[in-house]
C-alpha cells in the first residue's frame, strides 16, 4: 500500500467558482454579504427594513435563496431595487454556481452592495463559500440562546451576529447576556447588533455596520 | 443534508485521482474536517456509503481526521499498486 498526499479542498469546484466571483466583485467594487440564519430568523425582514431605508439611487441588489417559491423576491422587489430569487429545488444551501447563475445579466459595475440571502439553515450554508466579503448570521430571540454552541460553525465564520426580534424579549425566555456569551465562546470578539424589524430598533446600527464594512473592505478589494 | 454533496465531491475527486494514478487503485481516502466546518461526520459517512456502490470506486474506505477550525480538505490517498 502506498500513501500519497493530496492537498486540496474537498469542495474544490465550489472554491474555484467562489474565487472567480470574489475576483469579479473586487474588480467592480461590489461589497457582497452572505446572510445566514434559521428559517424564520428574520433575514428577509432585515432586508426589507434595509432596502426601505435606502434612497432610490443606492446601487444595491439582492439574491435571495429558497428551496421553493419566489415569495421572498416578491417581498423584496417592492422596494425598487434589483432582486432575483434563486430556487435551489431541494438543496439546503446556496453554492457558488447558483450565485453565478443568479447574477447572469446583471451589470456588476452598476452595483456597490450585494446582499445574498441564503437558504434558511444554520448548518449547510456554512460549508459553501459564495465569494462574499462577509458572512453574517442572524439569531432570533425565539430560537434559544444556546444556538451559537449547538451550531458553532456558522458563528465561527461570521463577522457579525444580528440578534433579531428583540421586541419579543418580554414574551420569550431568552437571556441576551447568555446568547452574547455563547457567541463569544464560539467566536471571540464577534460583533453583535440587536435589532427589531418590527419597531426598527437597532436598524441604524446595522446600516452603520454595513457602511463601515464597505468603507473598510472596498479599498482593499480594489487593489487585489 | 449537504453531506451528500460533500460525499459526492469526495468521490468525484477520487475518480480523477484514480485515473491519474492508473493502474494503481485508490483503496482509502483521508479527509480532514474541522470542528467548525458544520459537517456531521456520521451523516457524511452514511452519504458516502450510499453513493459508493454506484461510483465504480468500491471498495473504498473514507478516513476522517478532525481539525481544529473549519477545514474541509483532503489529506491523502492510499493506493494499491498491482
Amino acid at each position: 500500500m502506498t500513501r500519497v498526499p493530496m492537498e486540496r479542498k474537498v469542495l474544490n469546484e465550489n472554491e474555484l467558482v467562489a474565487a472567480e466571483l470574489r475576483a469579479d466583485f473586487a474588480r467592480h467594487g461590489v461589497f457582497a454579504v452572505n446572510l445566514i440564519g434559521s428559517p424564520g430568523s428574520g433575514k428577509t425582514a432585515l432586508l426589507e427594513r434595509t432596502l426601505a431605508r435606502f434612497d432610490a439611487g443606492r446601487r444595491v441588489a439582492v439574491l435571495t435563496g429558497d428551496i421553493q417559491t419566489d415569495a421572498d423576491a416578491v417581498r423584496l422587489a417592492r422596494y425598487g431595487f434589483p432582486v432575483r430569487q434563486i430556487s435551489t429545488a431541494g438543496a439546503c444551501h446556496l453554492d457558488a454556481r447558483m450565485v453565478r447563475r443568479g447574477l447572469e445579466g446583471w451589470d456588476l459595475a452598476a452595483l456597490d452592495l450585494l446582499f445574498i440571502e441564503n437558504v434558511g439553515n444554520l448548518v449547510c450554508p456554512t460549508s459553501y463559500d459564495l465569494g462574499e466579503a462577509k458572512k453574517i448570521v442572524l439569531l432570533s430571540v425565539t430560537e434559544g440562546e444556546e444556538k451559537p454552541l449547538k451550531y458553532p460553525g456558522i458563528f465561527f465564520k461570521s463577522e457579525l451576529m444580528v440578534l433579531s426580534k428583540v421586541d419579543l424579549l418580554p414574551y420569550v425566555p431568552f437571556r441576551v447576556d447568555d446568547a452574547r456569551a455563547n457567541a463569544n465562546v464560539t467566536h471571540p470578539g464577534i460583533e453583535i447588533i440587536e435589532v427589531s424589524c418590527t419597531t426598527g430598533s437597532g436598524i441604524d446600527s446595522w446600516l452603520e455596520w454595513v457602511d463601515r464594512q464597505m468603507s473598510a473592505v472596498l479599498p482593499i478589494l480594489s487593489v487585489l | 443534508m449537504h453531506e451528500v454533496g460533500i460525499a459526492a465531491s469526495i468521490l468525484d475527486a477520487v475518480r480523477i485521482e484514480t485515473a491519474r494514478h492508473a493502474p494503481a487503485r485508490v483503496v482509502k481516502v483521508g479527509v480532514r474536517i474541522g470542528q467548525m466546518a458544520g459537517i456531521d461526520r456520521d451523516s457524511l459517512a452514511f452519504s458516502f456509503e450510499v453513493l459508493l456502490p454506484d461510483s465504480g470506486l468500491a471498495p473504498l474506505e473514507l478516513a476522517v481526521e478532525t481539525g481544529t477550525a473549519d477545514e474541509l480538505e483532503f489529506c491523502y490517498l492510499e493506493l494499491e499498486i498491482p
